[in-house]
């Protein structure tokens, strides 16, 4: 009898832990074709998890993650996305790719959940038509187009225009800041004399770069993630071509100097989130969960950015949940109230607006110099409205 | 005292019931069947459909691969033409009932065109013909933007039937399942016809079928333009359910799954095709809750999901051409029979 009795109060009380925990949703890449940068930040969402339950939670609810790999897949997504909706009742969720993140925009919206997804496609940022879409830093447009502002001032040949090439992938990713990228061109006085699509993975590039070398590109930007940027550069060097180059915040990191060797010297790209252990004030919490759990991980700027999410929608919840809203749409509302919201140095500042998803436009040029990654310029682009979503 | 399976009339011989049983059998199997939806969660409504749509499409296969004879690697590639027409007419306004049986006449289409080579190609070399249709049909649907939406995807409105809008997967099962059922009394009843004998005597040797006075090359066409059509109407009920596709929705893989649905079911086999599509869209499923079951203590489980989930469908493949060539509709038959003449078989 007491022991039915001590069952039961078993029960009721796992029952009463059920009832206060949080459901947020997953869904990584740990091995598909972007799992070279979505397998760390997968790590980095999950550690920011635990620490904010170790740490007081969402006002005392425990978070559960509900987590999934897709494998880079859309259909994987979709599946997991229906089963989190539907079987789990998630609150919100964490998502990945460009690809599924857009596939999903619709049914998001009509279902009303939060999308805190890791692309920065700018076509996510128009709240009149992708309003339960989110992302922490500037878009993917922003960032080529301050790409493309570094190369006009670091074109010393004021006679001619300076002559760029772009590189991406055969995927809503890779194609998702082009169109901005040709416009500002256009605009700017830049020749975009070259785009060269490569594959989802890819062991060689040979024939784009030979092409790229044929139109006597100045500059390339390389919009795919780290391990295909190493395999262009190293091509490059192979072929012995003088074009600079640069990437994108999934296509630079730590990694980058070390598969890529001397072939990233000189390499420019996009920094979204500071390198691992930069000395930053929001940093310590991370070194600390880092030597408290696993000391003997190395991790990197993608680890960063999976905090920096938690961290920006765990903020959310936790206003949705003083507000009494702990719902889809109460948790796009708090996200909403997020002004000049502080990292402590992880990530530039986010602020959303029900009006405008662009938690920022700053955008943080870093140059791989002598195998480590040095910041060289931080350009603010303009909050232009026919830059909404584009 | 029944001791074995005795038909005095070519009737009897031809009926789709063996025994009065089989029929209650069925019946009340559909009665449980429609009732699904009353208590099932809404993503294994999802998996119901997806299901469903499977049984469609490895019927469709089975007509070809199973009841015909020619192999077929093409119908990721015939599942992706009957979704992207549906996707083209659905956006432009046309109603499911428009857009699903059209999907499926385009697909016969397609099915025929890339069926000629079977005119002079057998075995393995139509295996390589109708591989290339799948590449084609995949580099047609990351490329051709305008109508396939390119590697972005597009996006399906949810159907609509005189005002009723089956925007979810409770309500898509009613239009999924019943389409399933037809599709399937169809195929069961074709194989009773003079064209349905044609196929089998093709399959069995075709030079015999011609000297018989089978027309091969029109039949074998024809065996391609049921087969798509099917898996045209499978492709149009997956867009709907989906309602987003991508080239991603159609890779190689899933034509593999789909051989391996009726090889594990049982090849020329109506109810094989059944068991074997549900089976192999059960599998994933059993084996990501096993997985989540065993992820809170192995958390490196997660990762290894994906590879795994190859590595079963594999193994699985293989313990069936050794254990059960004639697959699930085999096994299923053995059964019924151990228990309908207990104690007394011959």
């Amino acid at each position: 009898m007491k022991l039915i009795r001590s069952a039961l109060l078993f029960l009721c009380l796992a029952a009463a832990a059920r009832a206060q925990e949080i459901k947020v949703g997953g869904i990584f890449d740990l091995t598909g074709i972007t799992s070279d940068v979505g397998k760390p930040y997968a790590q980095g969402v999950r550690d920011g998890v635990a620490w904010t339950n170790e740490n007081g939670g969402i006002n005392g609810k425990k978070i559960r993650l509900i987590d999934v790999d897709y494998g880079y897949k859309i259909p994987e997504a979709v599946a997991a996305y229906k089963r989190m909706t539907g079987d789990e009742k998630v609150i919100m969720i964490n998502g990945w790719g460009t690809g599924d993140t857009e596939g999903l925009k619709a049914q998001v919206n009509q279902d009303k959940i939060p999308y805190v997804s890791a692309s920065f496609s700018a076509h996510l940022t128009d709240p009149s038509k992708t309003p339960y879409n989110f992302f922490v830093g500037p878009s993917y447009s922003d960032d080529l187009r301050a790409w493309l502002t570094w190369v006009k001032e670091d074109w010393k040949d004021k006679q001619g225009k300076p002559k760029v090439a772009f590189f991406y992938g055969d995927n809503a990713y890779g194609k998702s800041p082009i169109e901005a990228g040709r416009r500002f061109c256009k605009d700017n006085g830049i020749d975009l004399v070259d785009e060269e699509i490569v594959p989802g993975a890819f062991q060689d590039a040979t024939s784009q770069l030979l092409n790229m070398k044929q139109k006597g590109a100045d500059y390339g930007y390389i919009n795919v993630t780290t391990t295909g940027v190493s395999t262009i550069l190293r091509d490059a060097k192979k072929l012995g071509l003088a074009t600079k180059f640069g990437s994108n915040p999934y296509g630079f990191g730590e990694s980058l100097p070390q598969i890529a060797k001397e072939a990233a010297d000189g390499v420019t790209g996009i920094m979204v989130d500071v390198p691992f252990g930069e000395n930053v004030p929001g940093m310590k919490r991370l070194v600390d969960f880092h030597k408290k759990n696993h000391p003997d991980d190395t991790h990197d700027t993608f680890y960063v950015r999976g905090w920096t999410y938690v961290l920006v929608w765990t903020e959310a919840l936790k206003r949705a949940d003083k507000a009494g809203h702990l719902t889809g749409e109460g948790v796009k509302a708090a996200m909403e109230t997020l002004r000049d919201f502080d990292l402590g140095g992880l990530t530039t500042n986010v602020t959303y607006t029900p009006t405008d998803h662009r938690p920022t436009t700053k955008v943080n040029i870093y140059q791989i110099q002598n195998g480590k990654l040095v910041k060289v310029k931080q350009y603010e682009m303009e909050r232009r409205p026919d830059w909404l979503g584009l | 005292m029944r001791c074995g399976e005795f038909h005095t009339t070519y009737a009897s011989d031809m009926g789709i019931f063996d025994t009065r049983r089989a029929r209650w059998v069925l019946g009340a199997f559909m009665v449980a069947l429609f009732a699904v939806p009353s208590f099932a969660t809404s993503y294994w409504m999802d998996v119901a459909n997806r299901a469903g749509i499977a049984v469609i499409a490895a019927m469709g296969l089975n007509i070809l691969t199973g009841f015909t004879g020619q192999i077929s690697l093409g119908n990721a590639a015939f599942l992706a033409v009957g979704a992207y027409t549906t996707a083209f007419l659905a956006g432009h306004g046309m109603p499911f009932v428009v857009a699903c049986p059209v999907s499926g006449i385009v697909t016969a289409l397609a099915g025929m065109v890339f069926g000629i080579p079977s005119l002079r190609l057998k075995g393995l070399y139509l295996a390589m013909a109708t591989l290339a249709a799948h590449f084609i049909v995949e580099f047609a649907a990351s490329h051709w933007d305008a109508v396939t939406g390119g590697v972005a995807g597009v996006s399906i409105p949810s159907p609509r039937i005189l005002g009723f809008d089956f925007s979810d997967d409770r309500s898509l099962f009613f239009l999924i399942i019943p389409i399933c059922i037809a599709g399937l009394y169809f195929a069961k009843n074709l194989f009773r016809t003079r064209v349905g004998k044609a196929f089998v005597a093709i399959r069995d040797q075709d030079i015999s079928a011609e000297v018989m006075g089978v027309d091969v090359f029109r039949y074998k066409l024809l065996s391609f333009a049921v087969s798509s059509f099917y898996v045209g109407v499978a492709g149009s009920l997956l867009a709907y359910q989906a309602r987003i596709i991508s080239p991603e929705n159609f890779p190689l893989g899933v034509a593999i799954d789909h051989l391996g649905m009726i090889i594990i079911g049982g090849l020329g086999s109506v109810l094989g095709s059944v068991l074997g599509a549900i089976f192999l869209t059960l599998l994933p499923e059993i084996l990501r809750l096993a997985n989540s079951a065993a992820a809170g203590s192995f958390p490196g489980l997660i990762q290894l999901f994906t590879p795994l989930k190859l590595a079963v469908f594999g193994l699985t493949i293989v313990l069936f051409l050794i254990f059960e060539p004639d697959g699930l509709a085999d096994l299923w038959r053995r059964i019924r029979n151990w228990f309908r003449l207990y104690p007394f078989s011959y």
